[in-house]
């Protein structure tokens, strides 16, 4: 039941980050989701946010001077 | 109505049932399936669920059940299904997946809510998923409205994962009304479906 919806995820150079990143998506109202980092990116346990690739500009904004990002990934499947 | 197709797969050996059931899925929008073993019926419902198609089971008795599927409209028959067939002295049964908390791990709560959004995902992505998952104590917060992990539990349970939320614990934390996904559940079958299981899995 996966939709063909293009994901792309953000990566933060530690958890800690993903967490305050969650909180300030949350506020915003910007539908996003905390998962497991891609194996295809890194084999490292870690966690990115995972959005639709449609509002990466808001969800770049929104994070901009707050969060440091490490990186954007788009997913492909 | 078209005709039902029914496939006898009883005395066969697994993935038969599952591949005699795919194929004739392909050709008729019902068939009934019957099986004569668990393994056969947790297969061929996995199957149908995987495929959205509808499913009735009846209990013949002695271990003998007759599916009946009926296919969904969106079927695609070019989707991939593995069965899962024990082999050697692996363990017969379901695969359960026991969650006894809204967090995984103990020691740091808020590092503990961020492992367990990540376990269901992992699990809702996995090639082979649970048969059951059980959710008590705490864990029965994670499918109620509001829920990070509602998404994915809803996925799995439309692929046919079955989810059985205790019943006691909604009723202690006063959020029964609130259940989004699964069934309400009792000790009974808590503690059944654990005892029977194959594989028993808590994060």
């Amino acid at each position: 039941m996966k939709d063909k919806k293009t994901y792309a995820v953000v990566l933060f150079k530690a958890v800690s980050y993903a967490l305050k990143a969650e909180k300030i998506l949350k506020q915003e109202g910007l539908p996003h989701k905390l998962i497991p980092v891609p194996k295809q990116i890194s084999s490292d346990c870690g966690v990115c946010l995972r959005f639709e690739q449609n509002i990466q500009n808001q969800i770049e904004a929104a994070l901009l001077n707050k969060v440091e990002i490490e990186d954007i990934i788009t997913l492909d499947h | 109505m078209a005709d039902i197709k029914i496939i006898d797969a009883r005395g066969l050996s697994c993935p038969q049932p599952v591949v005699l059931t795919k194929k004739a899925l392909e050709d008729n929008a019902r068939v009934t399936t019957v099986v004569d073993n668990e393994t056969a019926l947790e297969n061929v419902k996995r199957l149908a669920g995987k495929f959205g198609c509808a499913v009735t089971v009846e209990s013949q008795g002695k271990g003998i059940y007759e599916i009946h599927i009926g296919r969904g409209a969106d079927f695609n028959k070019d989707q991939d299904f593995v069965a899962s067939c024990q082999t050697g002295a692996a363990p017969s049964g379901p695969f359960v997946i026991a969650v006894t908390e809204d967090k995984m791990g103990r020691g740091d709560d808020e590092l503990g809510t961020v492992l367990i959004k990540s376990f269901v995902h992992t699990v809702a992505d996995l090639g082979k998923k649970p048969d059951v998952m059980i959710f008590y104590n705490t864990g029965v917060k994670l499918t109620i409205e509001g829920s990070d992990v509602l998404e994915d539990l809803k996925q799995m349970n439309s692929e046919g994962v079955q989810i059985l939320v205790c019943g006691t614990c909604l009723n202690y934390f006063e959020i029964k009304d609130k259940l989004a996904v699964g069934t309400v559940s009792n000790m009974y079958d808590i503690v059944e479906t654990m005892s029977g299981a194959g594989r028993l899995l808590t994060p």
